[in-house]
């Protein structure tokens, strides 16, 4: 048994991280490269989740670990074993897997009752009748679905039906679990409700998870990682916070939340991590202060990317490197006012106090927190 | 985790196997379903084509390549004749099938006409009858002399000689016209009945009148449904074998499908000759079906949104009994005449034009249904068996295939599904009689000639198609992650098939299983072309009793096909109600 014993020795040496590998994943739809070169790991139990909008091959990539498709070129390996790998004519069929998945549209088999649906991976497997039994009124129970076992997935809510689906994929203690934007044909409330609730029951069971979606709120929510993708690639793999907080770039800075982006070069580096901005504005340049993403060096093309949040808006000048506007637009939340801020060309979004009683027409002052202004690849 | 450590404990076994995973049951099923059909459908018509070009000498063994086939086409004293009556058939009966369907497809769809409810259904039956046995009713009804109608006539209204004649061109259009009004029916129907009503009351709103909102709204929206029915009747007329052969061909008027069945099947039998004539009507027919799906089917604007709207009435005032008579005169002429006068005359022992009560028997029905009968004639006794057998392999071999080639075209990608997407359009665009005869001359050396098995092979390549629509109908609307996600719980292909598949496509499996069943049941043209003493078929058996035997044998079997049929029509919608039509 060589084979088995090498995959022994691989699931010990990748125990530390790496218990979901994907490696220079390529998958082609005719010319077109739907996934160019991704690779990433994840490691056992945790919940990654991949970003990005329609068309970015965050689907393509979950479809591709899960089997149902074959790639073009590069290897995914879960627990050691290989799953796919074209160069060596390796593809381990779908139902081998050992992957609980849940669908867009949830897939509860209609003609099936909600006990029947959540049974069926189990007597694919063969477990005794009274071990099927017992499982699914546990798995049930879990994600709170015990009084509805008899009924027909058609008599289901959506979230019903969503919890259903979510109770079948974990039944048979699979290896992985995959989302494929389960929470998409939610309404907003029931949404927001799901995200916390899939993600205990995934803290839960400890299964590792890979979960696609193209909601950034949903992203934050739930991820232990995230990993942003924009037509075929990655863009950038981090925690939650620091995928907010320090976007490598324009693109990621724009995905997630809400940000004004300011194209400029860097003039100096003050400090290492540090440094000066230098961007276009109606009376001349202005240097920015700002931190330095990664690959910002002197002379490099910038982008300056501030969150709105992170714009201090006032009526006062009260200092010398302040910007000065007009409001064009000033829309109260109660919490916050949700301003737009005329700057020669540019339209700056910005979130004030309440306090600071900006008002449409009126001229204001931009203060940019260094601690809060990044620049980023374009 | 303990349960992890079980679970990888299972995959370290299967990892070993993952070395055969290239050789799936997926893969496999794919390319021999590809092979089988690829190889019934291509083969004949590929054979077609060769044989087209092959010329038999004066000795009628020997053949040379050449193009003299095709130079008979245009030089013989009849084909081209032929040609012509083809053509006019086929324009006549479009047009009157035409203004059937779309007259009674308003009615019933979009007017207050009284009973519509009831006479629905029974406007589709032409469509599951026998147009041969239609022809054969009509011939007793109105054919000259010995019609029913024109001795009454005679008789009651003092009218000398023959007050209508079936016995001509015109009655074979009369006849294919009524027969295939259900076609235009179904195409209209369906958009007029799901066509959104706001789409007409938002042109109401803009001030357009009843007339103007149906001219410029309500017609455009229905126009590609009409002109893909006046297509699809186009041709099958064209490939109509059955009512040329009895109300016209008797009398000098032949059509290409009368004129291949003679030159290829006759004494002095051409195959050559038969296989340039095929091409020619082929051609014909494939050129007009690929237009109407390369272009009018795509355009069916109103037909794809799937909701159910209920669309506006109209009220037509003191008008609606005459929308009622119409439609009651429609299924006058069209059902309950010709079946009435099959009864009459299948209990006489000769038909003379009139009705004899002392006469009457069921002495015809003993010979043409009663194995033991001493005088049963056993081309029609045959018939019956035959028919039942090849009915029923042929409605399951052919739904097999079916279900397995619509998985392939919408569950796989890449180019096999669009070959084979392909290849199930072809068949249709073909009249039986070109198929059959593409399946004559490329298995006439095998040992399935002169078998039930060259039929059977007939059947199913030419009428697969109807099951692979029946089924993918269902299975577009049937999510393809319901399938995943069964491979996602471990379950393999063939298991996926086996308990998610197939329970969710019952309804769509079963319908088109009873749809080829009643056509297999009344199938002539390609039967006509393939059969030998002993495989006959029931309409070949009505097609032996009417050129070797007389009228009264002939309606008593075309009598027991028509209640046979009738039974699988209302089981047929019974399992499939109205909105399964869609053939």
């Amino acid at each position: 048994m060589s084979v088995g014993s090498a995959i022994g020795a691989m699931d010990n040496k990748n125990a530390a991280g790496h218990y979901v590998e994907v490696e220079g994943l390529v998958k082609l739809y005719g010319n077109d490269r739907a996934v160019d070169d991704v690779s990433f790991s994840v490691p056992k139990g945790k919940f990654l989740t991949l970003l990005g909008p329609s068309g970015c091959g965050k689907t393509t990539t979950l479809m591709s670990i899960a089997g149902l498709h074959t790639i073009d070129a590069g290897q995914i390996r879960v627990g050691g074993v290989v799953y796919t790998a074209p160069a060596e004519g390796l593809f381990l069929p779908p139902e081998k897997r050992d992957i609980g998945m849940v669908f867009q549209s949830y897939a509860i088999w209609p003609h099936m009752t909600v006990a029947e649906n959540v049974a069926y991976p189990l007597e694919i497997r063969k477990v005794a009748r009274a071990e099927i039994d017992a499982r699914v009124a546990d798995v049930l129970k879990l994600v709170g679905l015990s009084q509805m076992a008899s009924k027909l997935a058609t008599q289901l809510s959506g979230g019903q039906q969503q919890r259903a689906a979510l109770a079948r994929a974990i039944v048979p203690r699979p290896r992985l679990l995959l989302f494929d934007e389960p929470l998409s044909n939610l309404d907003l409330k029931l949404r927001e409700q799901m995200r916390v609730e899939l993600k205990r029951i995934q803290h839960e069971v400890g299964i590792t998870s890979i979960y696609v979606t193209h909601d950034q709120a949903e992203a934050l929510v739930m991820s232990d990682e995230i990993i942003v993708m924009s037509k075929g690639r990655i863009e950038q793999k981090g925690g939650p916070r620091e995928i907010y907080a320090r976007p490598v770039n324009a693109y990621v800075s724009n995905f997630i939340g809400v940000a004004n982006l300011l194209k400029g070069r860097v003039t100096a580096v003050t400090a290492p991590g540090r440094g000066e901005v230098e961007i276009a504005a109606a009376g001349g340049a202005v240097q920015v202060p700002c931190l330095l993403g990664k690959g910002m060096a002197a002379g490099a093309d910038a982008v300056v990317s501030v969150r709105p949040e992170n714009v201090e808006a006032s009526r006062q000048n009260g200092g010398a490197a302040a910007l000065e506007g007009e409001v064009i637009q000033a829309i109260f939340l109660g919490n916050c006012v949700d301003c737009r801020v005329r700057w020669g060309d540019f339209e700056w979004k910005v979130m004030a106090h309440p306090r600071a009683g900006l008002k449409t027409g009126e001229k204001v002052y931009l203060r940019l927190d260094p601690e809060h202004t990044l620049a980023v690849l374009p | 985790m303990s349960t992890q450590t079980l679970a990888d404990g299972g995959l370290e076994q299967q990892a070993v196997s993952r070395w055969r995973s290239l050789v799936t049951q997926e893969s496999v099923a794919t390319i021999v379903v590809s092979v089988i059909v690829a190889a019934a459908v291509i083969l004949p018509l590929f054979v077609l084509v060769v044989s087209s070009f092959r010329v038999l000498d004066s000795g009628g063994f020997d053949t040379t390549w050449g193009l003299d086939n095709y130079r008979t086409l245009y030089t013989d004293r009849v084909i081209p004749k032929a040609f012509l009556n083809t053509l006019a058939v086929s324009a006549g009966s479009t047009v009157l099938a035409t203004f059937f369907g779309v007259s009674l497809a308003w009615i019933n769809a979009r007017t207050n006409c009284p009973g519509r409810d009831r006479l629905e259904p029974f406007n589709l039956i032409p469509f599951f009858l026998s147009p041969f046995v239609g022809a054969i009713a009509w011939h007793n009804l109105a054919g000259g002399k010995t019609g029913l109608l024109n001795s009454w006539a005679r008789d009651y209204l003092g009218v000398h000689g023959n007050l209508l004649n079936v016995d001509n061109l015109l009655g074979v259009i009369w006849v294919t016209g009524i027969f295939f009004a259900p076609l235009v029916y179904l195409f209209v129907v369906g958009s007029l009945r799901r066509m959104d009503p706001s789409l007409e009351d938002s042109a109401r709103t803009t001030g357009a009148g009843l007339l103007r909102t149906a001219t410029t709204i309500t017609l455009p929206l229905v126009a590609p449904g009409i002109l893909s029915g006046m297509i699809i009747v186009f041709v099958t007329s064209a490939g109509e074998f059955g009512v040329p052969f009895k109300l016209s061909a008797p009398y000098g008027w032949q059509t290409l499908t009368t004129q291949i069945f003679s030159k290829a099947v006759g004494d002095d039998a051409n195959l050559y000759l038969g296989a340039a004539m095929s091409m020619a009507l082929g051609i014909i027919t494939v050129l007009l079906i690929w237009i109407q799906q390369a272009y009018i089917a795509p355009r069916s604007f109103t037909t794809v949104t799937g909701k159910g709207f209920r669309p506006n009435v109209i009220d037509l005032g003191g008008w609606k009994w005459l929308a009622l008579a119409f439609n009651v005169t429609f299924l006058l002429i069209a059902v309950v005449l010709p079946i009435l006068c099959l009864l009459v005359v299948s209990l006489h022992p000769v038909w003379q034009a009139e009705i004899i009560p002392k006469d009457l028997t069921l002495h015809n029905y003993v010979r043409t249904l009663d194995f033991w009968a001493p005088d049963h004639i056993s081309a029609a006794t045959n018939g019956i068996v035959n028919s039942f057998i090849l009915a029923f392999l042929g409605a399951t071999i052919a739904m097999i295939l079916s279900l397995v080639v619509s998985y392939m075209i919408h569950r796989t990608k890449g180019f096999g599904a669009r070959l084979l997407d392909f290849l199930c359009v072809v068949p249709v665009g073909f009249p039986g009689i070109v198929l059959a005869m593409g399946v004559l001359v490329t298995y006439i050396k095998t040992p399935i000639y002169a078998t039930l098995w060259i039929i059977l092979l007939g059947y199913i390549t030419r009428f697969f198609p109807y099951g692979q629509r029946n089924i993918s109908s269902v299975m577009l609307a049937i999510s393809e992650e319901l399938d995943q996600s069964s491979r996602m719980a471990g379950a393999s292909w063939f298991t996926t098939l086996r308990r998610i598949t197939i329970p969710l496509l019952k309804p769509g499996i079963f319908a088109g299983w009873v749809l080829l069943f009643i056509i297999f049941l009344r199938e002539l043209s390609i039967s006509i072309i393939l059969y030998t003493s002993g495989t006959e078929t029931l309409s070949v058996g009505v097609y032996y009793l009417t050129n070797y035997e007389n009228e009264t044998l002939t309606s008593a079997l075309s009598m027991t096909q028509t209640v046979m049929l009738l039974v699988c029509v209302y089981i047929f919608r019974r399992v499939a109600g109205r909105e399964a039509l869609t053939a």
